[in-house]
Order: C-alpha cells, then structure tokens, then sequence
C-alpha cells in the first residue's frame, strides 16, 4: 500500500515537473526552447549515478554477509540505472543536435564515457544471465559491479579532468552549490524535476528488487520440484526393479 | 526541423519510457507472482506425495 502511494505520488509529481519544465520556465536567451530538456537530462543523469553506486555498495554488502536481498538490491539499481543513462543519453543528444548541432562526438569525454558506463551495466545485466546458481551469480555480479563502478567518477569528473564539447558543471561543482551558474527559476526547475525523478526511481527501485525477489523463489521452487521429481522418479524405478523375477 | 520537435522527442521518450518501464515492471511482477503461487502449490503437493510415498 506504502509503495503505491509512492507510485502514485511520483506520477503526479513527474506530471507537474514536466507541465513546469515545458510550459512555465521561461525559454533560454542563448539556447532557447532546447534548454528545457535538460531539466530530464540532468535528472536522468543524477539518478544513474545514483543507481549504479547503490549496485556497487550492494555488492560489497553482499560480498561481505553472503544475504541475496542485497543482491536483488544491485539487481534493481543495475536495471534502473541503465534505463536512466540510456534516457541521459537521448536527452543530451536532442539538446545537443540544436545547441552543439550534432548529436554526438566521439571526441567528447563525458558521452564517451557516459557511452561506456551503459555498456558496463548492460554487459552486468547480461552477465547475471551465465549462470543459475544464485550464489554463484551474485558473487560474480558483486565484482562485475564493483569494476564497473570505476567509470561513475570518471564520467563525473571527465568534464573537468578533460577539455571536450560538453560544458562543465553548472551545480554539481562543490563552489557552485551556492552560486550556480544558471538563474534560480532553471536551478529550481532543475531541482523539480530531480525531486520528481527520485521519487520515480523510490518507485522502480522497490517493485525492481521485489520481482527479483519473486523470480528468486520461482528458481528455488523450481529446484525443490526438479529434487522432487528425480526422488519420486529413483522411487519408481527401485520397486520396479524390485518386483522384477 | 524547430528545436521544439528536439524538446518533445527529449521529453517523450524519457518520460513515456519512464511509464512503458513502470508498466512493463508492473507487469512482470504480477506474472512473478503468480508464477511463484502456481509453483509453490505444486511443489508443496509433490512434497506431500513423497512423504505419502
């Protein structure tokens, strides 16, 4: 009941950060209506790092207690956190064709290495795939994130480690938190859209870990079926042999 | 092609594939769920075979 009045509470709060973003913030003088997709990108973003920290310190948990909730728990910041840099993604390339006027650079640090971190967790995801044995699974999944989880702070820090197309922080930045770099009707707008995200992510990030749990217990049923099965297929065959001349 | 049609392709593939996500995820527990209870009874009704055996 908790969780759907989660749900419900990020669908009304992503409706209005949205009517906001697209309809009330005014329009940038320099970028113009372009400017308003960064409100989602920025979101997007914030919410990946998010995601595949959380997957990282839940492999270290589980690596430490061996518990498979935690497990379920890089699981769904895993599959969360893809979504959200793949939509990270497309948002920076539709501001960037009318802004920058291409999509993409290669040569850019930041979307290279943005680029990479969605392969990473896709190859995360897919690798969780290689074996069914939970334990088995979820260790090697802990150190595959864990890996993976090295490119978070190089995609972070990339705008300042290197010079490329993408700009450098406008709030992120420590010295900025105070005094960002954009008017504070965009900043709010900005963290408008954050709020509504998070609680997106609240949302996904529990009825994620819930279907992992579930389709946890399946392959455990599943198991105990197949033991069954094999034990009640050794019983008929033993009093068959049994009532042979 | 106007920076706006940029602005709606942004906002309509993340936020529309933030609801398909929600929904798909929706669903695939619903199905989980279901599959788990069909499961579960079957095991618990082999189990009891065997200890009957």
């Amino acid at each position: 009941m908790k969780t759907r009045i989660l749900g419900f509470a990020a669908l009304l709060a992503v409706a209005a950060a949205t009517v906001n973003g697209l309809f009330i913030v005014p329009a940038d003088l320099n970028q113009g209506d372009a400017q308003r997709i960064m409100y989602p990108h920025v979101a997007s973003a914030w919410l990946a790092y998010l995601s595949f920290g959380v997957t990282a310190m839940a492999g270290i948990g589980y690596l430490v207690r061996r518990d498979l909730r935690l497990d379920a728990i890089a699981l769904a910041g895993a599959e969360v956190g893809v979504m959200f840099t793949a939509f990270a993604i497309w948002g920076g390339m539709m501001w960037g064709r009318p802004v920058w006027g291409v999509f993409w650079q290669w040569e850019d640090p930041r979307l290279t290495t943005t680029a990479l971190l969605l392969a990473l967790y896709a190859g995360y995801l897919l690798f969780r795939r290689l074996t069914d044995d939970p334990h088995r699974r979820a260790a090697r999944a802990a150190v595959v994130g864990l890996i993976a989880a090295i490119d978070i702070p190089i995609v972070h820090f990339s705008v300042i480690w290197w010079r490329g197309l993408h700009q450098g922080p406008t709030i992120g930045d420590p010295s900025k938190i105070l005094n960002p770099s954009a008017p504070p009707l965009f900043v709010l707008a900005l963290m408008g859209m954050l709020a509504a995200f998070t609680l997106v992510w609240g949302y996904l990030m529990i009825r994620r870990y819930q279907l992992a749990r579930t389709e946890w217990q399946i392959e455990e049923h599943g198991r105990l079926g197949r033991i069954s099965a094999a034990r009640r297929s050794f019983i008929t065959e033993s009093i068959t042999e049994e009532a042979a001349p | 092609m106007s920076e706006v049609w940029f602005v709606i392709a942004g906002y309509g593939v993340i936020v529309g594939g933030l609801a398909a996500y929600t929904l798909a995820l929706g669903r695939r527990l619903s199905r989980a769920r279901q599959a788990s209870l069909r499961i579960r009874g079957e095991v618990e009704s082999a189990t009891t075979a065997d200890v009957g055996e």
